[in-house]
C-alpha cells in the first residue's frame, strides 16, 4: 500500500521541479529501485493505474535494479 | 508494465533524483526539530512487543536520569498511547487511519503536539509492519528493528529491507524459546547475511518485570547502547 504514497512522491517530486511544465501525458519514467527500498514494482505500477492524474494514465514504468534501498527517478520521456 | 505495447515519446528529460525527495526534505526538517535528543524509529510486525519493550525500557532510561518522550504510530486506536502514558513522559499517538506506515510528515504533525523540550531520547513506535515503514526516513538517528523469536527464524530474509536499513535488531521474546522451534542462532545468521553490521540484542519484556531483574532479561546492553547514544549526540 506505501506504494501509493511513493507513487504520489514521485509525481510530486516531478511537480516541484517542473518536469511536467506543458506536458500532456507521461509516456515513460525510468526508475532506479534498490532490492532493499521495500517497494514491490507490481504494486508501484498498480499504484500509477490508479492514480487520479490523467497525464499518467498510459505510463510505461521501467525499472533498473540495484542492490541498494534507494528509489531515484533517472529519466522521464514525455509529450 | 503498463501499456508496453504503446511508446509515444516527445522528450526525454534527464532527472536523477531521490524519488521520496518531498519526504526527505520533511525527514530533514525533523532532524532540526529532534535537536539534541537521540531517536530511534522502531521497525516490526504486529505483536512483536514493541510498546511491552517500552514499558520495560522507560523506567530504566528514567531512573538513570534520561527524560524519553514516545510517538506512536497506529493505523486505528491510542491503546499503545494510554499504556504509554502509564509511563507519565511525554506521547503522542499518530493514528493513520489506514495507512500501513508513518510518514515524515506525520512526524512533523506530531512533533507540533509532542511536549518534547526537555527530550533527550524519542522512540517512535512504527505502525506494526516489516515491509511499508522501510521506505520513508521520519529525521530518526536509527532505526531498530524488533523481531519476536514467535515469528520464525526465516523473516530476515523474507523481510530483507526491515534489516538492511536497520542500525539495531532487538530479539524478543526469548523466554519462548524452550517452546519453539525458531533458532536464534539462524534467525541471527539470516539477518547477518541481509546486513553484516546489525547490532543485535536479545530481550523479553514480561510485564512487571522489574528494574532490578534487567541482567535477566537482555535489556541492559540495550540500554547502555542507548545511553551511549544520548550521551554521545548531547555531546556533539
Amino acid at each position: 500500500m506505501h506504494e501509493f504514497s511513493i507513487a504520489l512522491e514521485i509525481v510530486d517530486t516531478l511537480q516541484k521541479n517542473e518536469y511536467l511544465e506543458g506536458v500532456k501525458s507521461v509516456d515513460e519514467i525510468k526508475l532506479n529501485i534498490g532490492k532493499y527500498s521495500g517497494v514491490d514494482k507490481n504494486y508501484l505500477i498498480f499504484a500509477f493505474q490508479n492514480l487520479d492524474d490523467e497525464r499518467f494514465k498510459d505510463v510505461l514504468l521501467n525499472f533498473i535494479s540495484n542492490d541498494g534501498d534507494e528509489i531515484t527517478i533517472q529519466e522521464i520521456l514525455v509529450d | 508494465m503498463l501499456n508496453s505495447s504503446r511508446r509515444r515519446v516527445g522528450r526525454s528529460l534527464s532527472i536523477q533524483r531521490n524519488a521520496l525527495e518531498t519526504n526527505e526534505a520533511i525527514a530533514n526538517k525533523n532532524k532540526r526539530l529532534f535537536g539534541k535528543a537521540f531517536v530511534i524509529n522502531f521497525l516490526s510486525s504486529p505483536g512483536s512487543g514493541k510498546t511491552s519493550l517500552l514499558e520495560s525500557i522507560v523506567p530504566i532510561l528514567k531512573s538513570d536520569g534520561f527524560k524519553p518522550a514516545v510517538i506512536e504510530g497506529d493505523v486505528e486506536t491510542d491503546l499503545d498511547k494510554k499504556r504509554i502514558d502509564e509511563l507519565d513522559i511525554p506521547a503522542y499517538q499518530i493514528v493513520t487511519n489506514g495507512t500501513c506506515h508513518l510518514d515524515a510528515k506525520m512526524v512533523n504533525g506530531a512533533l507540533n503536539n509532542l511536549n518534547r523540550k526537555d527530550a533527550d531520547i524519542i522512540f517512535i513506535e512504527n505502525v506494526g509492519n516489516l515491509v511499508c515503514p522501510t521506505s520513508f526516513n521520519l529525521g530518526e538517528d536509527i532505526k531498530a528493528v524488533v523481531l519476536s523469536v514467535t515469528e520464525g527464524d526465516d523473516k530476515p530474509l523474507k523481510y530483507p529491507a526491515a534489516f538492511y536499513k536497520s542500525k539495531v535488531m532487538i530479539i524478543n521474546k526469548i523466554d519462548l524459546l524452550p517452546f519453539l522451534d525458531s533458532s536464534i542462532t539462524k534467525i541471527k545468521e539470516n539477518a547477518l547475511s541481509v546486513n553484516k553490521d546489525l547490532a543485535i540484542f536479545e530481550t523479553f519484556c514480561k510485564k512487571n518485570e522489574k528494574a532490578g531483574n534487567i541482567e535477566n532479561n537482555g535489556l541492559s546492553d540495550f540500554i547502555s547502547f542507548m545511553e551511549n547514544n544520548i550521551n554521545s549526540k548531547v555531546s556533539k
